[in-house]
């Protein structure tokens, strides 16, 4: 645990010694930021914060990605991999490191978006709904955990972080695509279970206030498998 | 120390490590010899953990390492080829992260780092990031990262590489020191530096292991029958004459000023070759100046013995 809990500090403190980890913060804060001034702060709108999950949603499909993209990858591409594979640890405890660590800077990066509840609150009468808000917050943060989980996975797959990023850019896209899109042009018994796999419609229940367990086991099951593969992954790389 | 038995390693078709093995006993500082391509770095990979060989066994203080590779790694610490670090991150702090990662407990990692930075003189640069570091410091901010869990055995692959002569000899005194209490095994492909830091070299070639010794015994064994004369004459004489008393021996002659020439023979015979050779100068009434047994350096030895196991193509 200590290992993996050391591995998460310098990971999270990475992101935040080089430029990267701030652009991505002050990036994604902006826009959040915009969004909500534009989009839950108009007159005689109901006092929700909905379009602000919305679109941030979207948003974590290009930042998650951008976070986690150098996790294995750099260590890969500079040679520090080499002190972890010889270090007294299991690939199991890297990818955990790893992982915790992008995680946490997910947390630090949606903290400051807690403000825009609090004015939302202080300049609507009457106060807004706190079911709905907190289960849009646990979607972004289960959706989190998943594209970061995707991301790792990809980033153990290649030492190169553009196709890293890539990867899992475009997995996440063609996952909505396929299981928002496609059920309404196949045959409905397909097309009920492509609509059963797919994120954006449960961050939409999420969204009305409504949480789900199967929604959650979903989220974190995905992920948690996205890991295994990637310790597998990581692993398989001292028989290559 | 450290065993290994019959190590087999292949990367798609190339089999890069072909049956090498060796025991390492405690506290014995040996040298791991051998051209670029040779295996080095695979069979460190191997004993590291990095890579799994398809074939063989390793023991690593006891410890089988490839049933409990985890366990195994704990008695080592490891200086890859390319000294790696996070530049970002000030010496101290990634002293401090390593000695998490490498199972220092809470309450001894301040000590241990600063143990380490006293030992690889790193207190004056603790503060300073280690991209703004010269080589020569990154190297050693990495070969203290290797020290931090005072393991029994050091691994150093190409510890030298890319280091000024200054540098270079500041490193070797480090290694000098740090072996004084531990089992080192260091790979290089530099041969003077090897000559010096090891009690015993192991020269690996095409993945196997051509000789094992000390660094003496090999170059007294390639030396033996090996004899330098300058004498003056005709050479074809001069040759006619040797190969009549020393049947089978292998001449080469190059000329000298004024008729003299040097030839070196070598003659795998347990007669005295000198001796042998100046009988046969003399009796061919070819004055002779100088005849002594030849002597070689590691360098010499490295490249007999790659010699012989290539056929003369290497």
């Amino acid at each position: 645990m200590i290992a993996i809990l050391t591995i998460a500090r310098r990971e999270f403190g990475s992101l935040f010694r080089t430029p990267v980890g701030w652009i991505v913060i002050a990036l994604f804060l902006f826009l959040t930021g915009a969004v909500f001034v534009f989009g839950a702060l108009s007159p005689g709108q109901l006092a929700t914060l909905r379009p602000v999950f919305g679109t941030t949603t979207l948003m974590l499909v290009l930042v998650a990605p951008a976070v986690s993209m150098r996790l294995i990858s750099e260590e890969l591409r500079t040679g520090t991999y080499e002190l972890l594979a010889s270090s007294p640890i299991t690939s199991l405890q890297i990818v955990l490191g790893k992982y915790l660590g992008a995680l946490a800077f997910l947390i630090v990066m949606l903290l400051p978006t807690l403000i825009h509840a609090g004015a939302l609150a202080l300049v609507s009468e009457p106060n807004p709904d706190p079911g709905p808000i907190a289960a849009g917050y646990l979607s972004l943060f289960l959706f989190g955990c998943l594209c970061l989980a995707l991301g790792t996975l990809a980033s153990t797959l290649t030492d190169s972080q553009t196709l890293a990023f890539l990867g899992t850019m475009l997995t996440l896209v063609c996952w909505m695509l396929i299981t928002n899109i496609a059920p309404q042009h196949v045959p409905p018994a397909i097309g009920a279970k492509l609509a059963a796999a797919s994120y954006s419609i449960r961050i939409d229940d999420f969204a009305r206030g409504t949480i789900d367990t199967r929604h959650v086991v979903f989220f974190l099951s995905i992920s948690a498998g996205l890991l295994v593969a990637a310790t597998s992954a990581l692993e398989s790389r001292r028989w290559r | 120390m450290i065993e290994v038995v019959d190590l087999h390693r292949w990367f798609g078709s190339v089999h890069a490590v072909r049956g090498a093995g060796f025991a390492i006993p405690a506290g014995q500082t040996v040298g791991l010899l051998g051209p670029n391509g040779a295996g080095k770095t695979t069979t460190l990979r191997m004993l590291t953990g990095i890579l799994r060989p398809q074939r063989g066994t390793i023991r690593i203080a006891g410890t089988d390492a490839l049933a409990h590779p985890v366990r195994a790694r704990r008695h080592f610490g490891y200086l890859p080829e390319s000294a790696p670090s996070y530049p970002e991150m000030p010496v101290r702090s990634f002293l401090r992260s390593r000695a998490g990662i490498l199972g220092v407990p809470a309450g001894q990692r301040k000590n241990r780092v600063l143990k380490v930075m006293d030992e690889c003189q790193l207190s004056s640069v603790a503060g300073r990031r280690i991209g703004q570091l010269s080589k020569g410091y990154r190297q050693r901010v990495a070969l203290a990262a290797s020290l931090l869990h005072d393991p029994q055995v050091l691994i150093l692959d190409e510890p030298t590489n890319g280091l000024d002569p200054t540098q270079i000899r500041e490193a070797r005194s480090l290694i000098g020191d740090l072996a004084q209490n531990r089992t080192v095994l260091v790979s290089s492909h530099i041969l003077p530096e090897i000559e010096r830091t090891c009690q015993r070299v192991i020269i690996i070639g095409a993945g196997k292991v051509l000789a094992d010794g000390t660094p003496q015994d090999l170059i007294q064994s390639a030396a033996q029958g090996g004899c330098i004369a300058e004498c003056k004459g005709h050479v074809a004489a001069i040759g006619t004459a040797l190969k009549q008393a020393l049947p089978g021996c292998t001449l080469t002659t190059e000329p000298l000023e004024e008729g003299w020439w040097r030839c070196t023979v070598r003659w795998e015979s347990d007669m005295n070759t000198p001796e042998a050779v100046g009988a046969a100068l003399l009796a061919a009434r070819c004055p002779v100046r100088l005849l002594r047994p030849e002597a070689v350096g590691l360098e010499e030895v490295f490249v007999r013995v790659l010699d012989a196991a290539t056929g003369g193509e290497a």
